[in-house]
């Protein structure tokens, strides 16, 4: 089937390649037995598999989006208490498709880890819808941490709506799948109300990570800050869609947007629409994109230590990534993280 | 606090209106017929009558953009693609007929010409009613001329060159120019000819529910360099107008343009323009543009930097006021080593003006080694208005250095604060505020624009109670 996924809010010129994008030959698995190799760690939350199916504001377009409603083998509605939750679901040659959709009602600050990974070389396909909501004061720091396969399919739709004074800390990590399509929207409705956002990519062979982060700044004094690092490497692609939209009445709102593309190969393609979208005076928003090769006096340095050329690309790209990484909670998914990254660059 | 009030752009010396006098104006509309009969009034070569044809059934095929501003008010059955005004072509302002003279003499051509151009080409509706050049520049061999005398004396280099930038399949309206196109300038500067002077084309539009396609072909030979300033704008009528010009710029290797515009159409203009430059080896293009005018602009400069060492500057404004949607911006396509481009835009919004930013950035894969910087700021003056900047960027290579970077906000309390406390009213501060932030786009405008300018942004400040 091919579909055509990720739509911005606001289009562009089509000649440009970056409206959305258009998937071949993509098989959409239905009718799946449960996936049995899920691992939910959690003591004081509520967690129950009951989700009202509302209809997504952006989200990666109806047929993926009916895929998960209709069937999904994987359904968690988690209502927070404040503690650390890890939920591990390890693909493997019996659960080789995973469509799941996950509803977390923030009642209490929560730290929350997601991670998909593959113990198979077999092609995975992954489809989630996770909805989140913030409640007034309340904190959720939530991670996705994709470590799918090289073969694999990931259709990701974040949905996150922030109550008065709540804060979300996203933080995506994107290193996994042959195509990763994912599509986030924040609705920060509420007043003093603060969405961060931080992810990193990294593409190699001929992968394809095609990314929409779209936030809706409502409340007055509300606050979006989107951090995106990434790295390519052979004939990878990436399309980064990043849009803050300031609302009339989001007084004293503040936005910034960055995105920074590390090219490893000159047969890598990195495109970026980094959109401000302003109908309120009262505020501030910046965005800034960048893109180039690695630094050669950086290479220098570290190289004048010793160390080979093939190390210290490496080294470069994790410390542009760690700060990231450094956001995640759990040890044991930060190492996973450090060791897949070692692993793909070699 | 005592909020300021920001006043819209002057118009007053743009919107008078002569009465509809003309010699003859083509039926409302769009079809074979109408194409095939300016065709035949304006004694086409051929090849010239081919391209409009084709151009047609382009126009024809392609569909109307899917993003941008609202175009449904714009209806081509509503439109006359062809007005000739009473006069001829002219190289004395006194042989112009009195009514036109008066137009351009309020304008300040002939006092502009007289003063600091080196050139000046005026065109009326559909024609272009006066030319001239001055003599040193014709010994040395430069072509100034209106598009249809430089069809019939310069045959083979405008058919090597016409829809070559842009092809008549770029979009709808493209095609439409090429379809119906007339009037224009055409300028050749030999190898080596650097003109220290601007040459000047203006382009009135009097006629209500008209449309205007002059065409614009410049070719800057190798080594040589040339100022080439554009300036349109026309009286304010209750139906929609449309402007669908098309501008090629030929800059050869070694070659410097710089091609200024001041666009300031009445507020029922459609504006729908497309310009494109082609850039060789270690050859420069600058546009600088200031956008005040129409009800609607969709208007992105091209460079296309395609030798080595090429380089482009965009450096634009834009003001838009209420009822106004200017989508303004720029593209570059970087096609060799080594080249570079700047970009700089800024925009102010105002009561219920929407300003946007769009444009496009392609590194191509074999631009090793290229630069390529962008700032976009975004100026608000209040609540009802919009400002969107929708930026891509298309890197296809890793040996490249690129930033982009965008602001939008409103003045900033800090800056008045401290203006204030150097005692400066509020009002005169944030006077002080806008001026400078639009500065550095009006100080590189053509200087003989100055007073064109201050009339255009009057950022006269008044106190009102906000």
């Amino acid at each position: 089937m091919d579909i055509i996924v990720n739509e911005t809010p606001v289009r562009t010129s089509k000649n440009y390649g970056i409206n959305n994008v258009k998937l071949n030959d993509i098989k959409i698995p239905e009718k799946l037995n449960e996936f049995n190799n899920a691992k939910i760690y959690s003591n004081k939350s509520k967690i129950s598999n009951k989700i009202e199916n509302e209809k997504l504001a952006y989200g990666n377009g109806k047929i993926l989006e009916d895929n998960v409603y209709n069937n999904s083998n994987n359904i968690l509605k988690i209502e927070t208490e404040k503690e650390d939750i890890k939920i591990v679901y390890e693909f493997d040659d019996n659960n080789l498709n995973l469509i799941n959709n996950i509803e977390i009602i923030g009642n209490k600050n929560c730290n929350i880890v997601i991670e998909y990974k593959s113990n198979t070389d077999k092609t995975c396909f992954h489809n989630s819808i996770i909805k989140a909501i913030a409640k007034e004061n309340v904190k959720l720091n939530i991670s996705i941490v994709n470590l799918l396969n090289d073969k694999s399919l990931n259709f990701e739709a974040i949905e996150n709506t922030l109550e008065n004074n709540s804060i979300i800390n996203y933080t995506i990590i994107g290193l996994g799948a042959k195509t990763s399509i994912t599509n986030y929207y924040s609705k920060v409705l509420g007043n003093n109300a603060n969405n961060d956002l931080k992810s990193i990519y990294l593409g190699q062979k001929d992968e394809l990570k095609d990314i929409n982060y779209i936030v809706n700044l409502y409340g007055e004094k509300s606050n979006v800050d989107i951090d995106v690092q990434g790295a390519l490497d052979d004939n990878a692609i990436k399309n980064f869609k990043g849009t803050i939209d300031f609302k009339n009445g989001c007084k004293k709102a503040k936005g910034n947007e960055n995105e920074f593309c590390l090219l490893l190969s000159s047969k890598a393609k990195s495109k970026a629409l980094p959109m401000l979208l302003c109908t309120e005076e009262a505020v501030e928003g910046n965005h800034s994109t960048a893109s180039g090769s690695v630094d050669n006096s950086e290479l220098f340095y570290i190289m004048s230590r010793g160390v080979s050329y093939k190390e210290a690309v490496k080294l470069i790209v994790k410390s542009r990534f760690n700060k990231i990484i450094e956001r995640i909670s759990d040890e044991y998914v930060k190492n996973e993280i450090s060791d897949e990254i070692d692993r793909r660059l070699g | 606090m005592a909020k300021a009030n920001i006043k819209d752009i002057n118009r007053n010396i743009y919107d008078f209106k002569n009465a509809d006098n003309y010699d003859f104006k083509i039926e409302k509309g769009l079809n074979r017929e109408i194409v095939e009969e300016i065709s035949k009034m304006k004694n086409d070569p051929d090849w010239m009558r081919e391209i409009r044809l084709k151009a047609l059934e382009m126009y024809n095929k392609l569909e109307l953009p899917t993003w941008g501003p609202d175009l449904s008010e714009l209806n081509m059955e509503e439109i006359a693609t062809y007005v000739k005004p009473k006069s001829k072509l002219n190289s004395s302002w006194d042989e112009v007929p009195e009514d036109i003279k008066d137009t351009f003499d309020k304008l300040g051509i002939p006092e502009a010409e007289k003063k600091s151009l080196a050139g000046v080409g005026a065109q009326y509706d559909s024609e272009v009613v006066y030319h001239s050049i001055k003599e040193d520049l014709l010994k040395q061999g430069v072509i100034y001329t209106d598009m249809e005398t430089a069809v019939r004396e310069y045959s083979e280099i405008v058919k090597e060159h016409f829809m070559k930038c842009v092809p008549i399949s770029d979009h709808k309206f493209v095609a439409l120019h090429a379809a119906v196109w007339s009037g224009g300038s055409f300028v050749y500067v030999p190898k080596g000819v650097k003109l220290d002077i601007p040459l000047q084309s203006y382009f009135r539009l009097n006629s209500p529910e008209s449309g205007q396609f002059e065409h614009t072909l410049i070719i800057v030979d190798e080594g040589a360099s040339l100022h080439f300033i554009e300036g349109c704008s026309a009286p304010k009528y209750n139906k929609v107008n449309l402007h669908a010009g098309c501008v090629e710029l030929y800059v050869k290797d070694n070659a410097y343009l710089r091609y200024s515009t001041i666009e300031n159409w009445s507020k029922n203009m459609m504006n729908l323009n497309t310009k494109k430059a082609i850039v060789g080896k270690n050859a420069q293009v600058d546009w600088v543009t200031g956008s005040f005018g129409s009800k609607v602009s969709m208007l992105y400069p091209m460079s296309f930097l395609n030798g080595e060492g090429a380089k482009t500057e965009y450096t634009g404004i834009t003001f838009a006021g209420g009822g106004q949607n200017l989508d303004t911006g720029f593209k570059v396509v970087h096609n060799a080593k080594n080249t570079s481009s700047i970009v700089n835009s800024k925009s102010i919004s105002k009561n219920g003006g929407a300003c946007t930013y769009r444009a496009l950035v392609r590194i191509n894969e074999n631009a090793k080694n290229s630069k390529c910087s962008v700032s976009c700021e975004s100026l608000m003056l209040d609540d009802k208005s919009r400002s969107d900047t929708i930026p891509v960027n298309d890197i296809r290579t890793d040996d490249v250095i690129f930033s982009h970077e965008a602001k939008i906000g409103k003045i900033s309390d800090k800056e008045i604060f401290y203006l204030m406390s150097r005692g400066l009213s509020e009002e005169d501060a944030k006077a002080m505020i806008v001026r400078g932030f639009a500065y550095p786009i009006s100080k590189e405008l053509p200087v003989e624009y100055a007073v064109e300018m201050n009339n255009l942004i009057n950022l006269e400040l008044e106190g009102s109670i906000g």
